[in-house]
């Protein structure tokens, strides 16, 4: 999962691109709203945080003009002042939801996790497709009720499929959501990854979770539990 | 603002109507007797003149033989000769007195007769009023003469009655009066008439500060007179710039909960990573640093938080208000929080009166209703209700009523999160500061609020604002 942070204050924004980074996302920070644009239009983001209290574009101006220019990934606000005028307004210009600063970091993990699974189609903090169940506050996968160990990158990989169910995600796709823009993309480690994860979900090989789209990607193929 | 009970406010018009209705009273009180005594005095001038001729009429038929006197030939005013016709010839000298009369004053006795023993020198006349013995009242005039003998020295005096010149004054002075006071009515009516046109601008003045201050406009509008201009025009500023103000304030506020709450947000994160790491080893003593470190952060956020809102909202029922549609705030903060509050899927059904409007600052309506909602929005299971009316018992009032349907707030607890002013820092650890910021802002627009049991099972919060009076 690829993530926007927009925050002028340099300590803060390398704190949550940290713990983001450690808690699995991959992370690129903004320090005004004028680059925060920037990384908004040339890159795709699963969701963003930005504060509103920025220099050069505040964060509600910078909010709208994200919006304007069609991105529709779930935007999470922070806010120093708290008061509702500034929340309605960060809402109305088109985020999602709102952390009064300071905060503590797992509420923005529970917010982005909801914000993320909302995004998606899904209601419930837990996907549920057959035999699997993915826990995505948990970030804990299990198959027919029993818990199934998955290394990060794999619990990344699956997580993104399964959010996006039905949809073929090709190589490149999977590969800027999973890992940060300097890291080197060999599409072999991706089918590593992605056979390992096969055997794991499924080591009777009777579902077929993951299937290969030829000369396209991997599509989830489940059918999602109502 | 808290102005001292005063007396009842004097009023421009009542004192311009007064001091001008005493001027006309003087002007047309003096110009009356001025009239009067003129008027009379030529009536006066006029029966002295008329006297005077009489005389001549007199000296003229009449001849004097040892000390007789008699008429030459009938007088040519026939009323000499008519018993009491009210015009009376005599002839007297200082020493004799009385030396004849005309037939018309036969009958004729004088209260002082006197009058005819004046000492006139020769040729000189003397107009003067004396009475009858009855007390009638005549006009008289005499004139000295030297008589043909170049030694005697008589009086020729001619009477007259007043009364027909009394009745012709008294006349003149009704009509005169009548006329002043028709005057002094006409003048009185065209002065309010004039007053109030003149003092329109004013009355203007003040109903357009009376919809400032209702909120129903934003400054001082159209056309006002040179006088007032400058008056109005300083008001428009001073309205504009206390707006501006408290713009400004609000600002600045926002400014400083950013700057103070960004390094807050930091310092959370640091002291979050090494309560991570506690379960690593740490000696007992630094786990134990690192919780006062957390617990005194979250005090002081806590702090900030309750202070700065209350800064913000200090300025309460100003008299700038605006009048703000409760409906549009409403309808706001819901659809932002359904979209915070998505995957609750709480229904709400909304019963909100169009006309009802809130008088005083957007942004204090919406902290009141964004913390009170977002409070349903939380503790509510599935459903919610929101209730506006305007109820007019005596003055206006403004009801707000929002119920859900979750645990409600028991009895022991209602006051307490109600407790105006209640410092954040005595709060309870997790304890919102949500509705001690809402009771703080109702009570600077000295409204109440009310914590109780819904219908729907859970809590039901009442605001009631009154609403200004508006003329």
């Amino acid at each position: 999962m690829k993530l926007l942070v927009v925050e002028d204050e340099n300590l803060l924004r390398q704190q949550l691109v940290q713990s983001l980074t450690e808690n699995g996302y991959v992370v690129n920070g903004a320090e005004d709203g004028r680059s925060g644009l920037y990384y908004a239009e040339e890159y795709e983001y699963d969701a963003a945080i930005i504060d509103l209290g920025l220099p050069e574009i505040d964060g509600i101006e910078l909010i709208g003009m994200i919006r304007k220019a069609g991105k529709q990934f779930p935007i999470l606000i922070l806010t120093a002042r708290g008061d509702w005028q500034d929340k309605v307004a960060g809402l109305d210009a088109g985020a999602d939801d709102y952390v009064v600063k300071p905060f503590q970091m797992e509420e923005i993990l529970a917010r982005l996790n909801a914000l993320l699974r909302r995004a998606a189609g899904f209601a419930k903090p837990k996907l549920e497709f057959g035999p699997l169940s993915l826990d995505l506050s948990a970030k804990l996968l299990t198959v027919d009720g029993e818990k199934v160990d998955l290394t990060a990158y794999e619990y990344k990989m699956l997580e993104y499929l399964m959010l996006h169910p039905g949809q073929v995600i090709s190589k490149s796709e999977l590969t800027e959501h999973l890992y940060a823009q300097d890291y080197d993309r060999d599409s072999n480690v991706l089918e590593v990854f992605i056979r390992r994860l096969r055997q794991k979900l499924d080591p009777e090989q009777t579902l077929n979770p993951i299937e290969t789209v030829r000369g396209q990607g991997y599509r989830f193929s489940l059918n999602e539990d109502s | 603002m808290a102005t001292k009970e005063q007396a009842a406010p004097y009023s421009i018009q009542n004192r311009l109507l007064v001091g001008f209705s005493l001027l006309l009273a003087v002007f047309l009180g003096l110009t009356g007797v001025v009239l009067d005594r003129a008027f009379r005095d030529s009536i006066e001038a006029g029966a002295a003149e008329q006297l005077q001729l009489q005389v001549y009429v007199v000296l003229s038929a009449i001849d004097e033989e040892n000390g007789e006197f008699f008429l030459l030939e009938d007088l040519r005013e026939a009323r000499f000769s008519q018993l009491n016709s009210g015009l009376y010839g005599f002839v007297s000298s200082r020493s004799f007195g009385e030396l004849w009369r005309s037939d018309s004053a036969l009958d004729l006795r004088l209260e002082d007769d006197g009058i005819l023993r004046l000492d006139l020198p020769v040729g000189e006349s003397v107009f003067s009023r004396t009475q009858t013995a009855e007390g009638d009242e005549l006009f008289l005039s005499s004139y000295g003469i030297l008589w043909e003998d170049g030694i005697s020295e008589y009086n020729f005096s001619v009477l007259e009655t007043a009364a027909p010149y009394y009745s012709e004054i008294a006349e003149f002075r009704t009509s005169l009066w009548s006329w002043l006071g028709g005057v002094a009515v006409l003048l009185l009516v065209l002065q309010v008439v004039f007053l109030r046109w003149g003092l329109a601008p004013l009355h203007r003045m003040a109903r357009d500060l009376k919809s400032i201050e209702s909120g129903a406009s934003e400054e001082l509008q159209g056309f006002y007179p040179r006088e007032l201009k400058s008056v109005t025009d300083n008001l428009n500023l001073l309205i504009k710039s206390e707006r501006k103000q408290q713009g400004r304030y609000r600002t600045t506020l926002g400014d400083l909960a950013h700057s103070l709450k960004t390094p807050l947000a930091v310092i959370t994160g640091v002291a979050e990573k090494l309560s991570r790491e506690k379960s690593s080893g740490l000696p007992a003593d630094t786990v134990k640093q690192i919780d006062t470190v957390e617990e005194q952060l979250d005090r002081m956020n806590q702090i900030i938080s309750y202070q700065l809102q209350r800064a913000v909202q200090a300025n309460g029922a100003s008299a700038l208000a605006r009048q703000v549609s409760v409906r549009s705030v409403i309808d706001r903060i819901l659809q932002a929080l359904d979209k915070v509050y998505a995957d609750k899927a709480m229904t709400h059904s909304e019963s909100i009166a169009e006309q009802a409007v809130f008088f005083g600052d957007e942004r204090d309506l919406m902290e009141i209703m964004g913390n009170i909602l977002d409070n349903a929005y939380k503790y509510g299971h599935s459903e919610m209700q929101i209730t506006v009316e305007v109820i007019s018992a005596g003055r206006e009032q403004l009801s707000i009523v929002v119920e859900d349907d979750g645990p409600g707030i028991v009895e022991e607890q209602r006051q307490f999160v109600l407790q105006r002013g209640a410092r954040a820092d005595t709060l309870a650890q997790g304890q919102g500061i949500g509705l001690a910021v809402v009771t703080d802002i109702v009570d600077s627009y000295g409204g109440l609020i009310d914590v109780g049991n819904s219908k729907l099972g859970g809590a039901r919060i009442q605001i009631v604002f009154e609403n200004p009076k508006i003329s």
